[in-house]
């Protein structure tokens, strides 16, 4: 399956985010693929495809890190935008020195999410 | 003549006259009526009848010599009475002359000397009988003259001294009389003689044998019948026996007196070193002393040894071979030594050539043993000559090896008390623990050594309970009166804690422990102790500052990690909502918009939205108590179990706590643990509000009763702060708080426990210092109502992600 837009996967295990993201996301015009773990994200046909990884941090199994490290290992350089509702102002400057484009805290809005894909997608 | 006759007749004496040739020729009247015979019967040689016939002839012998002789007769002849007896009569026959000096007659008179005559016999017979009875006394007796001069000696006097008449007529001047005896008995014998009454002295007498015995001399006047003194008696009796055994009763007794006095041993073995040389002329008297491994001789008391002597025989080894008094020691036997100059024992230590040397011949060696049967010491006597003990000396070393061995007991135990004491007075200065005995009876106080130093009193001052009271700290005077108060009712031991105040401003921490002993239900006595506990108090006091910092950095950080995880929680639904609210704003602002896009978007807002509001749901639910158990319970024995759980945190922050609990309180239905918590809440509350109270008794009233309507009621009443009339309801709200550490929630936890008891928790401000919390239950709670039950519903499925566990 080819895709013309950049694609933006969507990896969280909340059932809210994975229905109210992807739908944002399209209305900024972007193709999205949505993934309730990372090993669900790493089995399918679009790591490489990806183009920004939008991530949570806390997930049951596989955290976002943990894909981050995967990736890395696989020399998937996907740039990468990490999604958490823990309120700890201590994790996004770690998650950015790790390599993270932005580290958003939930609920955020939606223009500093379009921000943090489009910062992604000009790495690429 | 006749007128001659006549006159004769008239005289009162019996009268006769003779013819110069010496025939009577006349007899008067009381002549005839005494002898019975008639003047013719008399005459001539017929007077000779009345004549007793043993004194006849020698009175016609001195008749004819005086008639030869023409000289006065004077004769003592008995005169026959007309009755027939015989009364002596003194005859005097005497020449009368005429005027040229011739014999013209002879004048006889007889004069009745009968009374005379008798007393001059019964005399005679009275002196012969008491020589008798003197010489047959056998205790010496002396004869004086009333002037004291020796007269006379029996026999046992003369064999007793062993010496002459003569020689004891100058007794003053001799030895006979122990001369520390002599002075007194010659004073007492000058004053006896001078004032002629019986006297009585004891002195020492030397025997023959030159021995020295105890007399006691007993002085007697001997007077004729007008009271003159004749003589004096001086019986002799021996008293030696007695002498000794009274004096060794008053040595024994002096000695027991000093034991029990408290004399040093030294002191007590060295007296009876000399009463014991004393009572046994000659003898040298030594103890020796079994030290305490049991394995050689010390030094016990030998006033009358050398010191070279003793030095040979202390520190020997208690053995059979190193001397009499280590044999006696080892083989709690009495050793006899009766001359050391043929004695073969103890060569191996060479005993007997040294004890030889110091002059000694003989020695006896007798234990002294402890009444369970352990040697203690021995007792030994030395004489300069060769000797056996006689059973007297075997009495005497009897006696005085039982005074030595109550001595020696009586210091050990005197040391091992002291030991002992010493011992527990370490131990309660090591421990910071005095202990105090209280006569409730006579009000007599005893304080051992570190109960004086804790109080800092002068230990030479009895401690009364006003001196007391003047270390108690202010603060806690009441608590402490109320508790002397209570202990009159207090049947078992107590403990308490109070302060005191030092003059110099620090305080001390007291932990008293007291028991009471009652007879007849009355109280006897009070003993107990008192331990300082000032230190373990402000290390205590330390560590509640550290504990209670830490416990509040505990608060924080459990709020804060809590805090994170309801954000955490809340956060998920709510950024859906957002990105949904965003997606939907995007999709109505499209052109053409998007409205089924939307609709759907502002229904899974709509979804998440709920979803938040089930978050919140479930945290309640988590922090609402677990059901609440149901049974029947005594609503008393819950507030008694609470009372003694906080007590001791009461006493600590001083709170006097009184309860006041109905007799007849009914049962009631609830959850005991719960109603303990409110029960623990409202005095914690009350304890707290009395921490800054100072100038008054920290009293605390605990009260439940019966209401009417089927209900019971615990009321809590403090004396503290109080509280604001106006902010009584505001009390109950959660996070309400008026201290600086708290949290706010027991009042609120209490009064939603309360209510879902269907009951009321109130308070009211006193009308004195302080308030009074209550609260009132039904016996049995009413039907729970739908609000107050507990909403328990999952939010998700996911179990392992509850909150708490991020």
């Amino acid at each position: 399956m080819m895709v013309t837009e950049s694609l933006v996967s969507v990896v969280d295990d909340d059932e809210s985010v994975r229905e109210s993201l992807p739908d944002l996301l399209r209305e900024f015009g972007f193709a999205v693929q949505a993934f309730a773990s990372a090993e669900e994200f790493l089995a399918s046909n679009f790591v490489s495809q990806t183009k920004c990884l939008i991530l949570d941090i806390a997930m049951p199994g596989m955290s976002g890190p943990d894909l981050q490290t995967e990736l890395l290992r696989r020399r998937q350089e996907i740039p990468i935008v990490f999604i958490t509702a823990h309120v700890d102002q201590n994790i996004r400057p770690s998650m950015l020195e790790r390599g993270a484009v932005e580290c958003l805290f939930k609920p955020f809005s939606d223009t500093s999410l379009l921000d943090a894909v489009n910062a992604a997608l000009r790495v690429n | 003549m006749d007128e001659l006759s006549h006159v004769v007749d008239a005289l009162p004496g019996l009268v006769w006259t003779a013819r110069s040739d010496g025939t009577v020729d006349f007899l008067n009247q009381r002549w005839c009526a005494y002898t019975g015979l008639s003047l013719e019967q008399g005459q001539g040689e017929g007077w000779q009848a009345a004549i007793h016939p043993e004194d006849l002839p020698e009175m016609l012998e001195r008749l004819r010599l005086g008639f030869a002789s023409v000289e006065p007769v004077e004769i003592e002849a008995r005169l026959r009475r007309s009755d027939g007896t015989y009364r002596w009569f003194l005859i005097s026959i005497s020449p009368m002359r005429d005027a040229e000096g011739h014999i013209i007659r002879w004048l006889g008179v007889a004069t009745d000397i009968e009374h005379r005559k008798r007393a001059e016999e019964a005399l005679r017979l009275h002196e012969l009988n008491f020589r008798l009875i003197v010489d047959s006394i056998p205790a010496p007796v002396a004869v004086t003259t009333p002037e004291g001069e020796v007269e006379g000696v029996n026999q046992p006097t003369l064999d007793y001294f062993g010496r002459t008449f003569d020689e004891l007529k100058n007794w003053k001047s001799s030895d006979a009389v122990h001369p520390d005896d002599l002075p007194q008995t010659i004073a007492t014998l000058r004053k006896a003689l001078e004032l002629g009454r019986p006297y009585n002295v004891e002195s020492r007498h030397r025997r023959a044998d030159g021995v020295y015995r105890w007399f006691n001399v007993l002085g007697l006047p001997l007077r004729d019948s007008d009271g003159r003194i004749l003589r004096w008696f001086h019986l002799q009796v021996d008293i030696d026996d007695r002498k000794r055994a009274e004096d060794l009763l008053a040595s024994e007794k002096r000695l027991l007196e000093m034991v029990a006095g408290g004399s040093s041993q030294p002191r007590v073995l060295e007296e009876l070193c000399r009463h014991v040389e004393s009572t046994a002329a000659g003898c040298y008297c030594s103890v020796v002393l079994v030290d305490p491994t049991g394995t050689h001789l010390e030094n016990g008391a030998a006033p009358s040894l050398p010191a070279s002597f003793l030095a040979s025989i202390i520190g020997r080894p208690v053995n059979a071979e190193s001397g009499p008094c280590a044999m006696a020691s080892y083989l709690n036997e009495q050793v006899i030594a009766a001359d050391l100059a043929t004695e073969t024992r103890w060569a191996e230590y060479a005993w007997c050539p040294m004890a030889l040397a110091h002059g000694l011949r003989a020695c006896w060696s007798t234990p002294i043993t402890s009444a369970s049967g352990k040697v203690l010491g021995a007792f030994a006597l030395y004489y300069d000559t060769p000797r056996a003990p006689t059973p007297l000396h075997q009495s005497l070393i009897e006696r005085f090896t039982h005074i030595a061995r109550i001595a020696i007991e009586s210091a050990q135990k005197d040391a091992a008390l002291k030991r002992s004491e010493t011992f527990l007075a370490e131990v309660q200065r090591l421990s910071s623990t005095g202990s105090f005995w209280w006569n409730a009876v006579t009000g007599e106080r005893t304080w051992s050594e570190e109960m004086y130093r804790i109080f800092e009193f002068d230990p030479a001052v009895p401690v009364t309970i006003e001196m007391m009271e003047t270390r108690i700290h202010p603060e806690d005077l009441a608590a402490f009166r109320e508790r002397g108060q209570r202990v009159r009712n207090v049947d078992s031991s107590f403990e308490f804690e109070y302060r005191l105040l030092m003059p110099d401003g620090s305080v001390k921490y007291i932990w008293a422990t007291c028991h009471p002993r009652r007879y007849d239900g009355t109280l006897m006595e009070l003993f107990g102790t008192v331990h300082d506990v000032t230190r373990r108090r402000l290390a205590e006091e330390t560590l509640d500052k550290v504990r209670s910092q830490l416990a509040h950095v505990s608060r924080v950080t459990s709020l804060g990690a809590l805090t994170g995880s309801i954000a955490h929680e809340v956060n998920q639904p709510l950024s859906g909502i957002v990105t949904n609210a965003s997606t939907c704003l995007r999709m109505l602002a499209a052109e053409p918009p998007n409205v089924d896009g939307a609709r759907e978007t502002a229904r899974r807002t709509i979804r998440d939205a709920n979803r938040a509001s089930d978050v919140i749901t479930r945290l309640r639910a988590l922090f609402a108590k677990k059901s609440a158990m149901s049974e029947s319970l005594d609503l008393n024995e819950a507030t008694r179990e609470v009372v003694a759980l906080s007590s001791d945190e009461l006493q600590r922050n001083r709170v006097i706590v009184r309860e006041e609990l109905a007799d007849d309180l009914p049962l009631v239905t609830g959850d005991r643990i719960q109603l303990q918590q409110v029960i623990l809440n409202l005095l914690r509350n009350a304890s707290d509000a009395m921490s800054g109270v100072d100038d008054r008794p920290r009293e605390l009233m605990i009260k439940t009763e019966r209401e009417e309507g089927d209900r019971v009621r615990l009321t809590v009443q403090d004396a503290g702060m109080g509280i604001d009339a106006h902010a009584t309801d505001k009390l109950f709200e959660a996070f309400y708080t008026t201290k600086s550490d708290g949290m706010g929630i027991g009042l609120s936890v209490s009064r939603s426990i309360i209510e879902s008891h269907s009951g009321r928790l109130w308070a009211v401000a006193n009308d004195g210092p302080g308030a009074t919390f209550a609260f009132s239950i039904p016996l049995v709670p009413a039907p729970r109502t739908p609000r107050s039950a507990p909403v328990r519903t999952a939010v998700r499925a996911n179990p392992e992600r509850s909150i708490g566990q991020p």
